[in-house]
């Protein structure tokens, strides 16, 4: 059912970018799918899919109704005939053409006091030459070693091995979605510190990439679900998908606030 | 009425200033900055101008936000963007001295003809293959960014392109279309 709909959606998307002209599309066999299909919607997911479909087509009739306007128009000429005058003009006609109907704009920049005042601040916070030309202090250091307590308290190398972090968030992504489970992405990766988040985020790429869990999207929700795999499945030949989620600053702001 | 005559005088000469200096990113100002600097004869008061204009071939062009209006509202007027721009047109060699290659402009001819046939947008792999039959395909894709970088056309992130600003408040787009479909027409003709 929804590859059918998904179908219908993508075409008439078509005719809204332009790709088709709205008349090309059989508006009776696009109806006959939505009509068709209605009757069988089981979940709201198909529901949603149901009323995308609607709202793409309504777009089609505003595309044809636009269409009827520009035909009408003094404007409209016959596009095919449009394009091949385009093609067997050469460069000086076309050029000519233009500039028949070019009026280009006239207008002049100048000085503001506005412009002058700030030019004046940057004038007067910029750092003299020989301040900023000045070569860097390098003092020369003798090398020492490092104990690993010191290289872990620096955190150039984790506590733990990689392989055990993955563990660790498998078994926790157990504890919270329950074995096998889903779990909203956000819930799963959002923690009380924006650093921490990121944290989290990059782990479940990890965790999604080895086959510890997997990673859903349904764009019509807007919703990106993590699953617990009761056995992870490490198979280097599956194919990976790709699914690009922002854990920007601003959108961790957003969930904390929700 | 000597006052109030060099009002209007002293309205026009602000008038002046508000459009020919560029304030703004984009050149032009709307008609809610003109009322607020002129008052509310502020559309009388660019009449007058527009006429004075008219013996240095310049005129005022107003360019709404939503083509083919006909008949504008208040609101709408206000909402317009106006400009000073040449009232008559530029020949080929006028147009190289202020920096445009021959090739540059039949490009920029033929992708905003090819948008017009196409009611306003097209792909932007159609004009740079209608692009490719007058330019080298690598020359058809600069130009492309070219005329979008200077405001003529517009790129959305679906990779379709419009006609952006500049080239409503440029170019008169019927006489363009008339005179590529006449082409051919007014040569047997001749």
């Amino acid at each position: 059912m929804s590859s059918e709909l998904e179908s219908v959606i993508s075409l008439c998307r078509m005719v809204h970018s332009g790709k088709i002209e709205p008349f090309d599309v059989d508006f009776d066999y696009i109806m006959s799918v939505i009509k068709k299909h209605y009757p069988e919607i089981k979940d709201v997911r198909e529901f949603c899919l149901d009323a995308q479909a609607l709202k793409e087509v309504s777009t089609v009739l505003e595309n044809q109704n636009k269409w009827i306007a520009h035909q009408s128009t003094t404007l409209y000429k016959d596009p095919f005939m449009l394009n091949q005058q385009l093609i067997n003009m050469d460069i000086g006609s076309l050029a000519d053409a233009f500039l028949k109907s070019w009026h280009p704009i006239v207008e002049m920049e100048q000085m503001s006091s506005k412009t002058l005042s700030n030019s004046l601040g940057y004038w007067g916070d910029l750092i003299p030459l020989d301040e900023r030309w000045q070569e860097p202090e390098v003092e020369a250091k003798d090398t020492r070693y490092a104990t690993r307590n010191e290289v872990h308290e620096l955190g150039i190398i984790p506590a733990e091995g990689f392989g055990e972090i993955i563990e660790k968030f498998w078994r926790e992504l157990g504890d919270e979605a329950g074995e096998g489970g889903t779990i909203d992405y956000w819930k799963w990766i959002g923690r009380d510190t924006y650093e921490e988040t990121v944290y989290r985020a990059y782990v479940t790429v990890f965790l999604v990439s080895y086959g510890y869990a997997n990673i859903d999207r349904n764009p019509l929700l807007e919703e990106t679900m993590i699953t617990h795999l009761e056995e992870p499945r490490p198979n280097p030949e599956q194919s990976k998908v790709s699914i690009p989620v922002m854990v920007d600053y601003e959108e961790w702001k957003y969930w904390r606030k929700e | 009425m000597a006052k109030r005559m060099k009002t209007y005088s002293t309205k026009i000469k602000n008038a002046v200033h508000l459009l020919f200096f560029q304030h703004h990113r984009l050149p032009g100002v709307r008609g809610w900055e003109l009322k607020k600097e002129l008052g509310n004869d502020w559309q009388n008061v660019v009449e007058v101008l527009d006429k004075q204009l008219q013996p240095l071939d310049l005129k005022v062009t107003r360019v709404f936000d939503e083509p083919n209006i006909i008949d504008p509202t208040n609101a709408q007027l206000s909402d317009a963007r106006y400009y000073i721009t040449m009232r008559g047109t530029v020949d080929q060699k006028a147009a190289k001295s202020i920096g445009w290659r021959i090739d540059d402009i039949a490009g920029l001819a033929v992708s905003v003809a090819y948008i017009i046939s196409k009611q306003g947008k097209a792909p932007r792999r159609e004009i740079e293959k209608i692009l490719a039959e007058k330019l080298p395909g690598w020359r058809a894709k600069l130009n492309l960014d070219k005329y979008i970088q200077e405001g003529y056309l517009g790129e959305d992130d679906q990779g379709i392109v419009y006609l952006d600003w500049r080239s409503r408040a440029e170019i008169d787009q019927k006489k363009l279309v008339d005179l590529v479909v006449s082409f051919g027409r007014k040569q047997l003709e001749a």
